[in-house]
């Protein structure tokens, strides 16, 4: 498989089940159900051009984490590889991981006991980096993230935001041409999310001309950040393209956005009807040619249930996606 | 892929793990009263050891353990024999524990994702393993000199140096080897535990390997810690070592060898089935 200048990353045909042992009676007797096969990256086909900020977008399952994770060798795919800057995942990993900088989810992924200065000193020297070259380094980022004032604090002291923003230092310890990013703010209160998409953005992409690939399940972010998205669901990429022509591949319609308390039932009404449920508040997209039209049959349809607000929207990629899957990107199934 | 590594990659490797060594020792005295306790716990492991000895002879020295070692202080032979051994410690469940402590941790995946070779930090947690063992040492000799008055022949310390290291590559081995399988293994105790029991059965720690059934005795006769526990304490306190030094040396080369390749063997094949089967960071 061969890489062209623009490309920082290819992946082809990349297959990784897991085996999900069936169940014994008892817990030791004998199996009263099958082995199964489950499919989590079922023949993903990908390129990504240099300094591109790609995302990866889908709901929870989809195999985000796990492409991303045989992307940073962390996983051997069952079928299929990627090249990453010219090096072959599978044949050359040590290369590969050297062009790579990674965030992996979760908040432990960081020793707690140490500060934020120790954790980036033992990792640099993981990644080659001389003393001083890493003392150098170091400085930067906790500049650049604004955790001068507590470098010398153990990570056990730092907020969440704090320690993404030392887990995305890690990443960037030795200056890396490629970031895999996975879900960089998840759990995340909405200033340091700001800053660390802004800092994506603007710093990784605009000004470092860094590739990256992003992972997110929240639509809005890969909406403003990528200039590309890859649509997965169920472990294949269902559609890839920039959010502009993804969003216009779904009939242009206008939305009628209906949050109510309580269920109403608009089955029936405009093209089609979607419905989720955040805290407490359902939220129902009505997709219609003309929204004035079913106004007065959506007032009557919701007698049951208590308007709080109704705004007439555009078409968002979360509409491609369920337009695309079916399903919605919290990972259910809501179409009315 | 090149089948060397080049200079700059082993550099790395090296850099890797030192700073493997540098951040436990960071870690470790975190817990300070946790750090004293393992200072002080092979101290009083000891005694058990010794008070079994002394009721068993009537006093400090036997003229069977003479017959036998050469040795007549059963008091020093058990003592020599037990501190030594905590180097077999380091190798199960310091290096063994090196991967399972960083699944633990939660930081298993973030150190895998660097550019270096998943054994570059078990060699590391051998590197603070020996240094740690080797002060623990230190103050066991100087607590049992205090207490019982054992005295060392220090004229010997260069060969018992020797025997040290060449024990060490054998259990760098049995610490990948555990490491590995202890990422399967998600109770990798339990593996440690097995190991360290028969290793230090057929090991002549508190006895000679005489008093060992004839199918022990053989077994032992493929242990490292047989013949560094032996040839340690022929240099340290006269003891009959059996066989001729550099056909001990020789010997523990070879076992060395062998354990460090099917350590690494082993461990490439769990790296490789872990990575397979998404288990990596489980626990």
């Amino acid at each position: 498989m061969d890489l062209a200048p623009e490309h920082a990353i290819i992946a082809k045909g990349v297959v990784k089940t897991f085996r999900k042992k069936g169940r014994r009676k008892y817990g030791i007797g004998p199996k009263i159900t099958p082995d199964e096969l489950i499919y989590a990256v079922n023949g993903v086909d990908l390129t990504v051009r240099r300094g591109e900020l790609f995302g990866l977008l889908g709901p929870n399952g989809a195999g985000k984490t796990t492409l991303v994770k045989c992307l940073s060798t962390l996983l051997l795919p069952n079928k299929g590889t990627a090249i990453i800057s010219g090096h072959d995942i599978i044949n050359d990993p040590i290369a590969a991981r050297e062009c790579i900088g990674i965030t992996t989810g979760g908040e432990r992924t960081l020793y707690w006991k140490l500060s934020g200065r120790d954790n980036l000193r033992y990792f640099a020297a993981l990644y080659g980096l001389s003393s001083e070259e890493a003392d150098r380094r170091i400085s930067y980022l906790m500049k650049i993230m604004g955790l001068e004032d507590r470098q010398y604090e153990r990570i056990e002291k730092y907020s969440t935001g704090m320690r993404q923003k030392v887990s995305i230092s890690r990443a960037l310890i030795h200056d890396p041409p490629v970031l895999l990013l996975d879900e960089p703010t998840l759990g995340l209160d909405p200033s340091f999310s700001r800053f660390i998409r802004s800092f994506i953005k603007k710093d990784l992409n605009q000004k470092q001309k860094k590739t990256i690939i992003l992972t997110t399940h929240y639509m809005d972010e890969a909406d403003q950040l990528c200039d590309r998205i890859a649509i997965m669901n169920e472990g294949k990429i269902v559609a890839v393209d920039t959010p502009e022509v993804l969003k216009r591949r779904i009939p242009q319609d206008e939305v009628l956005e209906v949050r109510c308390l309580g269920h109403a039932d608009f089955s029936g009404i405009g093209q089609r009807v979607y419905a989720d449920s955040v805290e407490g508040v359902t939220i129902y997209r009505i997709h219609a040619e003309n929204v004035e039209d079913i106004m007065s049959q959506v007032i009557q349809a919701a007698h049951s249930a208590k308007i709080l607000s109704m705004n007439v929207t555009k078409p968002t990629l979360e509409d491609v996606f369920i337009h695309l899957t079916g399903a919605r990107l919290t990972g259910e199934d809501n179409e009315q | 892929m090149d089948l060397f590594p080049s200079t700059s990659r082993i550099l790395r490797y090296l850099r890797g793990m030192n700073a493997e060594n540098v951040k436990e020792w960071k870690i470790e005295l975190t817990y300070r009263a946790d750090f004293i306790r393992g200072m002080l716990e092979p101290l009083i492991f000891v005694f058990p050891f010794v008070l079994f000895a002394m009721s068993l002879m009537g006093g400090r020295t036997s003229s069977v353990l003479e017959g036998l070692t050469g040795v007549s202080d059963g008091i020093t032979y058990t003592i020599i024999g037990y501190i030594f051994m905590g180097f077999l410690n380091t190798a199960v469940w310091g290096m063994g524990f090196a991967l399972r402590k960083e699944q633990w941790y939660g930081t298993l995946e973030s150190i895998f994702v660097a550019p270096v070779p998943r054994w570059v930090y078990v060699l590391g947690m051998a590197l603070h393993s020996t240094v740690h063992q080797g002060i623990i040492l230190f103050f066991q000799i100087l607590v049992v000199y205090v207490l019982f008055g054992v005295i060392l022949n220090v004229q010997g310390v260069l060969p018992v140096l020797v025997f040290i290291a060449l024990m060490l590559i054998s259990l760098v081995g049995l610490g990948l080897m555990v490491s590995g399988l202890a990422l399967i293994f998600k109770e990798g105790w339990i593996v440690s535990e097995v190991l360290y029991s028969l290793i230090t059965i057929v090991t002549p720690i508190a006895y000679p390997l005489a008093v060992l059934p004839p199918l022990l005795q053989k077994i032992s006769l493929t242990m490292p810690t047989t013949y560094a526990i032996t040839g340690i304490r022929h240099f340290l306190i006269d003891e009959n070592m059996g066989v001729g030094l550099l056909d001990s040396y020789s010997r523990l080369i070879i076992i060395g060898v062998c354990w460090i390749i099917t350590g690494l063997l082993i461990f490439q094949i769990v790296d490789r089935k872990v990575r397979r089967e998404g288990t990596l960071a489980e626990y």
